[in-house]
């Protein structure tokens, strides 16, 4: 392949005018004639609770209500709203200890919100009024809001399947000692110089994303569920309904909206199960769920919060010889993934540094909150919060230069990557390193603020990560694509891939035009139905453009393969010997003899007899090509980030100066939304170790489930941003592509910890770090600074 | 917990004031004011029931904003922020409520959210409220039998109540003219910068040279209302503005608060910044750097 013509392109985004002219179809966008309403009844009375009477008779006399729906009124079958147990085998799945136990309706309230009833409605305003109605007499019960509390002896269970509260554990049959890791870690730290320890709270961040939850099902006259979902997974959603619905595959059908971002919140299902029981319950009616961002908030998984202990030894050289870590993590009210963010949380940090031992012990407990499932990073920022934390410390005592120590014993090309599974294809981390810190002038800036005085101080940090691009080896990768060559030779790509707002339908696109060799208008992408699109597992894992991507190449490879071998036929050539400049297929060196790519397309199709010769006119039947796609490797993708900073001494105040991100993506397939990416990920990033988190008072009420007590930073709150994309190409990703996605979040997070150290020589282990918190810190170190 | 569907309620649109007034006379209490919006919307949303609410969208002339050196600044109860934002005479005499207004909210709600409103509201973290009652504002009443006065500082009865009858509207906010030596300024500290304050403080001082003659204080987000700070505005009266005053003001403020934890910051920090805040809105006010 010579140079280039898409791949590498800020072009125009394919979804981009419809979404700025609001002509884009979100789910909430959806109305059909006689569409009824849904509503969940949630319960705000309790945070844990039992359900002793639940009296729907009231709501069900309100004019307009059709049906009212208590626990027994739809399936009884119990279900869990995540996908990460389809991912695993069963026999792994069983050693994991994943269950089934969540009820579309429940009779034991986990958390502030958990949903009892339903009300089908001829208008939201009237489901709304009768939900008022519903009476409910409750059993208190204890209402536990951490690890400490749930896991007590006493404590009442919330499932017989897990005793003792404990969701997850890293299991005995796969990590000995329920550890993962190497080396003797305690013999390490009593031959070490120096070792530290400090437990830290990870914060309850929320994805927050821009469209609030919406959903639609039919139960149509075929006998067929139909949903139209934003979800992030509708593959994975497919199966999850069939099997809880009891329907066989070709009766559930699921057409994915425009999704308005995701960012984990969408992993899975949300209210899927909720507005297809309901919509069960009046066959041929279409039923319409659509909540409140309070509700949404309290509804869809976020970041778990963690409490984590670590402790690291060093010798005098800054030689790192141990590593000992055990996060526990409040899961919410119900199991979701619960296997696997323990897990990975631990799997960030085997990968980073080269730790001569280590162990990582992963917990989660059940706790009175809203559920916690996937958020971009998905571990990754909790750990390189407290990871990043902890070597900086390490690099002041031992005297070493941050900087340098990174560089000198992160990981490279070729050592094991996270589960120690494969090894690392590429690696450019020094590279983001230097670029980054030539762009920000660390070097100046970090010994100009050694020393200063006065109330404003200012601090400059840095964080290194890497990520993942897609899943192998740990659980399930898996993608299909279809392409069909039209008549005029343009081409249809059938693929089930989302694009959440991060662009994907674009770069897929740019592969498939690139790899074709068209223009990139001569290319459709056919996505989000579930009849049409044959398997991807959807978008997590930042896998879409590395495993979705390679997918498209190959099956455009193999299209544009059978057209050549058509034309070599035609010309009597051998197939290399041929290039394609646009639609026009010629030996290489005689661009005299050529055939139009158009006219072997549409003979193949309209494929008449030729009357003279009574053979017909060219080669039959439409070009198609197929891959079922399992990618070989992860390519994690490296990127080191630069924060600096101002910090008010006398008030706690942080103003964010300036931030640089450099990424080792491998190959930017369109620059532009890779810096999107880098630049959004800054966003949460900076906002998890800042402002973000939700907030419970002592009943387990959410206490800020809005954005009007929830703060992201704006627009004016970001720093200047730099986003260098480093791009020497990975021997394994689609025209050397590493993934993007999750990346951006991750060491923002450490870097700005890292930041408010050097100004003001406090490092904060509670995220996250307020003013209330730095100015507390300050005042305890008796310095007013006043 | 908040809602997609408002509650019910009847919509009130006098066309005109005596018409407005006549509807205030017969409903009273039944009738919710609604301005701008932005904060009885918001309201009813998350529950605030009202079996009533007047608009005073169809009534003219309510969004007058007129200077004069001699009597000071007249606005209506449909002046909105933005008009505040964008007049020269509001930046050039009334700093600390031109400041005020500048960082309120988001462009889109202070192109509908009026500082009458915010005054009325009764909120403690009232941006505009901490400015007008910082420059000694009047607002005007109206009733079926006739107007009075009320001055900023008998407005603020208790959270979210005002010294407003519930017959009467706000006709008028006036704000005296600034003489000779006459500052202001105004301050916040937010959580980020789109919020509202989780400590405001706004600041009018009478300056002969260095001197201060006269000083209106007020702090916002450390009582149940709005509040003036008569401490720190005895140490500075007669004062010279210097960093021992400032010291001292920053002190005496300890005394007039007492704020509480909520879900915007804790009553230990707003203890703890309250000083530092006010001795900064008085620099500002002074030119201080």
């Amino acid at each position: 392949m010579g140079e280039l013509k898409t791949v590498g392109k800020s072009i125009e985004r394919v979804d981009i005018r419809a979404k700025v002219c609001g002509t884009a179809v979100y789910a909430a966008d959806i109305k059909f004639p006689g569409m009824l309403h849904g509503k969940v009844v949630r319960c705000y009375e309790h945070a844990h609770a039992r359900v002793k009477r639940l009296d729907l008779s009231a709501a069900a006399k309100v004019p307009g209500v059709i049906k009212v729906l208590g626990p027994k009124d739809v399936t009884t079958k119990k279900y869990n709203q995540s996908v990460i147990d389809l991912m695993a085998s069963k026999t792994e799945g069983q050693m994991l200890g994943d269950i089934e136990e969540q009820s579309i309706f429940t009779e034991h309230v986990k958390f502030y919100g958990d949903g009892i009833a339903g009300i089908i409605a001829i208008s939201e305003e009237v489901a709304e009024r009768a939900a008022q109605l519903v009476k409910v007499e409750y059993e208190p019960l204890p209402v536990y809001l951490t690890p400490e509390e749930s896991g007590a002896p006493d404590a009442v269970q919330f499932t017989p399947e897990k005793p003792g509260n404990r969701a997850f554990q890293l299991p005995e049959a796969m990590f000995p000692g329920n550890a993962l890791g190497w080396g003797d870690v305690d013999k390490a730290f009593e031959e070490a110089d120096l070792v530290i320890e400090d437990t830290f709270y990870t914060p309850k961040q929320k994805q927050c994303q821009m469209e609030p939850n919406s959903y639609v099902a039919l139960f149509d006259d075929e006998g067929r569920l139909n949903c139209w979902t934003s979800g992030q997974m509708p593959k994975l959603v497919h199966e999850k309904l069939s099997r809880l619905f009891e329907l066989p595959m070709s009766r559930v059908k699921i057409n994915q909206t425009v999704v308005g971002g995701g960012f984990g919140a969408r992993l899975g299902m949300v209210l899927e199960p909720e507005v297809c029981a309901m919509a069960l319950a009046v066959p041929g009616k279409p039923v319409k769920i659509q909540q409140p961002r309070e509700e949404d908030w309290l509804t869809s998984p976020s970041r778990h919060p963690s409490r984590y202990w670590m402790k690291i030894g060093f010798k005098k050289d800054g030689t790192p010889v141990a590593i000992d870590a055990k996060s526990v993590n409040f899961k919410g009210g119900y199991y979701l993934d619960g296997s696997a963010l323990a897990s990975t949380t631990g799997f960030w940090l085997q990968g980073m540094y080269k730790f001569q031992n280590l162990r990582y012990k992963g917990e989660s407990y059940f706790t009175n909150q809203p559920v916690c499932g996937a958020f971009r990073g998905y571990g990754n920022p909790q750990t390189n919060f407290v990871l990043e934390q902890m070597i900086e410390r390490a690099c002041v005592e031992l005297n070493l230069d941050p900087l340098q120590w990174r560089r000198k014993w992160h990981k490279e090309t070729g050592d094991l990557s996270w589960l120690n599974a494969t090894p690392y294809t590429s690696c450019a981390l020094n590279e983001c390193l230097d670029r980054g810190a030539a762009a920000i002038g660390w070097e100046e800036k970090r010994k100009k603020y050694a020393n200063q005085t006065g109330t404003k101080r200012r601090g400059i940090g840095v964080a290194v990560g890497n990520h993942t691009s897609g899943a192998f080896p740990m659980i399930l990768e898996h993608t299909t694509c279809t392409v069909h060559l039209n008549e005029d030779a343009s081409a249809t790509v059938l693929v089930a891939c989302s694009d959440l707002g991060q662009g994907s339908h674009t770069t897929l696109r740019q592969i498939a035009a690139e790899t074709l060799g068209w223009p990139i208008e001569d290319v459709r992408l056919e996505t989000g139905d579930s009849d049409a699109n044959g398997f991807d597992i959807g978008a997590h894992a930042s896998r879409t453009l590395y495993v979705g991507g390679a997918a498209v190449m190959k099956a455009c490879q193999d299209a544009r393969g059978q057209l050549l071998d058509r034309a070599a036929r035609i010309l009597k050539v051998n197939r290399d010997e041929l290039d394609m400049d646009n639609k026009t297929i010629y030996v290489e060196g005689s661009p005299e003899r050529s055939v139009s790519a158009r006219d072997i397309c549409r003979v193949g199709i309209y494929n008449f007899v030729d009357h003279a010769t009574g053979l017909p006119e060219g080669e039959m039947g439409q070009i198609q090509a197929y891959v079922s796609y399992k990618p070989e490797q992860n390519s994690p993708p490296f990127f080191a980030t630069f924060v600096e900073l101002e910090v008010d001494l006398e008030t706690g105040e942080v103003e964010l100066l300036e931030l640089v991100s450099s990424h080792d993506i491998g190959k930017a397939i369109h620059p532009a939304i890779c810096e999107g990416q880098m630049e959004g990920g800054a966003q949460q990033g900076l906002g998890m170790a800042l402002t973000e988190e939700t907030y419970f008072n002592e009943k387990g009420f959410a206490t800020n489930n809005s954005f009007t007590d929830y703060k992201m930073l704006g627009a004016s709150d970001m720093p200047r941003m730099t986003s260098i994309l480093v791009e020497n190409g990975d021997p394994y990703g689609p025209f050397g592509a590493k993934s993007v996605g999750e990346a951006g979040v991750v060491t923002p997070v450490g870097a700005t910890a890292n930041a408010i150290f050097q100004a003001t020589g406090i490092q904060f282990t509670q995220g996250p770090i307020t003013p209330e918190k730095i100015l507390r810190a300050i005042r305890e170190r008796g310095q007013t600074y006043v | 917990m908040s809602t997609r569907v408002l509650t019910e309620f009847d919509l009130l649109l006098p066309a005109s004031l005596e018409e407005a007034l006549d509807m205030l006379e017969r409903e009273r209490s039944a009738v919710t004011v609604l301005s701008g919006g932005t904060d009885l919307l918001v309201a009813m949303k998350a529950g605030f029931k009202t079996a009533k609410a007047m608009s005073l969208a169809h009534l003219r002339n309510l969004d007058f904003l007129a200077y004069d050196s001699g009597s000071g600044l007249r606005m209506g109860p449909r002046t909105t922020i933005a008009q505040i934002v964008d007049s020269a005479d509001v930046k050039q005499h009334y700093p600390a409520l031109w400041q005020a207004a500048k960082i309120f909210a988001t462009p889109q709600l202070r192109n509908t959210a009026t500082v009458v409103g915010n005054l009325l509201r009764g909120s403690p973290a009232g941006d505009c409220s901490a400015a007008v009652s910082a420059l000694g504002g009047t607002l005007v009443m109206a009733s079926a039998q006739g107007r009075r006065e009320v001055h900023v500082d008998n407005l603020w009865v208790s959270y979210g109540v005002t010294a407003r009858a519930d017959n009467e509207m706000a006709v008028e906010l006036r704000i005296p003219a600034p003489t000779k030596g006459t500052v202001s300024a105004f301050r916040r500290l937010t959580r980020v910068n789109e919020d509202l304050a989780k400590l405001n403080v706004a600041a009018c001082l009478q300056l002969d040279g260095s001197t201060c003659t006269g000083a209106r204080l007020a702090m916002g987000c450390v009582a149940p209302t709005m509040i003036r700070l008569p401490s720190a505005e005895a140490v500075l009266t007669g004062a010279t503005i210097n960093d021992d005053t400032l010291a001292l003001a920053a002190e005496a403020v300890q005394q007039d608060i007492s704020p509480i934890d909520d879900q915007r910051s804790t009553a230990e920090y707003r203890r703890a910044v309250a000083g530092v805040y006010l001795k900064r809105t008085v620099q500002q006010a002074c030119g201080i750097a």
